[in-house]
């Protein structure tokens, strides 16, 4: 089968490779139909986490048609149209019990990477390296899905396949985020970052009540996005005062919620970026952290700040008297896609939740690696490259 | 591009480590989602059955309603390894809570090159290392 494979730092191919096999009775193939971009693919690609091989397949946010199903699954049969969380947890141990299913104890073949370099491994996932289990991407015609009846989802008649393919991750992602940092209604939520996850945060915490969500980001059609998909205010941080902003916004309090949607390669206008990246160039950090450092220096004194983007290692300038002296609660999370999945469908159904403005380029999955550098350089006002194997 | 603070961090931790290791070696000890009363330390399935007479395996009740905890020490002079003990720890949870091993993806995808030569040793042995 055809397959976008990662050949080395910041160089990706389409090339021919095995197809899928069951591996395990509860294991299902599916088509693929629809897979998209994600940024932190950008980290894989550009060798921030240095744990890919030459081959490897990438993509962990897709769609489908179950094509062939291991013996001991229940819930699916050839023909379903499906989407899929990117975490695979097993749906039995103590964590998929507490509903924190990227925790799962069960779902990565290698967990001693991970447990060497954090304490301990949370759950594989597709097209995400060998330290989140080396399992083979989406970016593919075929895919094998391991715990089938507990990550795959029936899509109902009423979702488009436009619309769900962004329940996979982004918006699981995002209304983790919303959810899991107890936005609540009057509440005032700033977001930082207006891709696909930072727009459904923003979307989630609007459903969820918000009096007033605030997005910020310096790129002005993702900032429209925000304001007429999401119901979001913005702000562009190459152009206005944030922290000024924010605290202007809240009433001088702060915002009670910040959520961080940006990740380890943030940008910023100030002279904290040069430092961030020399350092990070100079392997003495494996992150830049601006908009985290931005978001607990924002953050009204006992709110709540959640990291929805992807960090690796370790970070410099890290605020901790203001995350102590101001009473932060702080939180993070890989997504709890199984949580979330069926509530995201259902909403969609109803049209709360709307996601196809995110595709802005759909493209063949031979025309892969094109749609990755116009979604890492943003060209064409890019916010997410969807490819059709 | 991060194995530089990487290696850094994981320095910090060994010599942490170093600094508190004990004169015996200490026991492997897993936390399973089942409750104590359904299991039997000779009834435990997968390859943990497979080193059990080379190591001592004690049961004992989770706090918090978190299941059992499988608490394995390899005694002096026993041939069996750490490696091999975290390896049936992990199979024999998965087993329990799952009732199956996830295996990886297949057929692999990837070619060896000499970069990648280190990170296919470290997964051929994925469920042997680790802290645990």
């Amino acid at each position: 089968m055809r397959a976008l494979q990662w050949q080395g730092v910041n160089k990706l191919a389409v090339g021919t490779v095995p197809d899928p096999q069951l591996r395990n009775p509860g294991d299902v193939i599916v088509k693929v139909t629809r897979t998209v971009t994600c940024g932190s693919d950008l980290h894989l690609l550009g060798g921030y986490i240095p744990f890919m091989e030459k081959g490897d397949v990438l993509g962990h946010e897709f769609i489908g048609e179950v094509v062939e199903t291991g013996p001991d699954v229940r819930n699916h049969r050839a023909g379903d149209r499906v989407v899929v969380s990117s975490f695979i947890s097993c749906g039995n141990c103590w964590y998929c019990d507490q509903k924190l299913y990227s925790l799962c104890d069960n779902g990565n073949t290698n967990p001693a990477i991970t447990e060497t370099l954090w304490g301990q491994a949370p759950s594989g996932c597709f097209g995400y390296s060998h330290a989140m289990g080396g399992n083979a991407g989406s970016h593919a015609e075929y895919i094998r899905v391991p715990f089938a009846d507990v990550g795959a989802f029936g899509i109902p008649d009423a979702v488009s396949d436009e619309r769900a393919l962004f329940a996979s991750d982004s918006a699981s992602t995002g209304w983790m985020g919303a959810d899991l940092s107890g936005v609540k209604p009057g509440d005032v939520v700033a977001v930082w970052g207006a891709g696909a996850v930072g727009q459904m945060a923003a979307r989630a915490a609007v459903l969820l009540g918000a009096d007033r969500v605030i997005v910020i980001d310096r790129l002005e059609n993702r900032l429209a996005q925000a304001r007429q998909h999401a119901g979001a205010e913005t702000l562009n941080y190459e152009r206005d005062d944030i922290a000024g902003e924010l605290r202007e916004r809240s009433g001088g309090r702060g915002p009670d919620v910040c959520i961080e949607a940006v990740g380890m390669e943030a940008h910023s206008p100030g002279p904290q970026f040069g430092y961030d990246q020399l350092k990070q160039q100079l392997r003495l950090q494996t992150d830049r952290p601006v908009a985290v450092r931005d978001a607990i220096h924002a953050c009204r004194k006992g709110g709540s700040v959640f990291v929805l983007g992807v960090y690796a290692g370790f970070v410099d300038k890290f605020p901790l008297g203001a995350l102590m002296n101001k009473g932060l609660t702080v939180r993070g999370a890989q997504m709890h896609g199984q949580r979330y999945i069926p509530m995201l469908l259902d909403r969609m159904a109803k049209g709360e939740l709307v996601t196809e403005h995110l595709a802005t380029h759909v493209m063949p999955l031979d025309e892969a690696p094109r749609g990755y550098r116009m979604f890492k350089d943003k060209d064409d006002d890019c916010v997410r490259a969807v490819f059709i194997p | 591009m991060i194995a530089g603070p990487v290696a850094a961090g994981a320095a910090v931790v060994a010599v942490q480590r170093r600094g508190r290791r004990r004169p015996h070696r200490r026991s492997h000890v897993v936390t399973v989602f089942r409750p104590l009363a359904e299991l039997e330390v000779t009834q435990l399935p997968g390859s943990l059955k497979e080193i059990t007479d080379g190591v001592e395996i004690r049961l004992a009740e989770a706090p918090g309603g978190r299941g059992t905890e499988i608490a394995v020490r390899i005694p002096e002079g026993s041939s069996v390894t750490d490696g091999e003990v975290r390896r049936a720890l992990r199979e024999t949870r998965s087993l329990l809570e799952a009732g199956d091993v996830l295996l990886p993806s297949g057929p692999p995808t990837t070619v060896p090159t000499a970069l990648n030569r280190p990170l296919q040793m470290a997964t051929q042995h994925g469920r042997e290392g680790g802290l645990l």
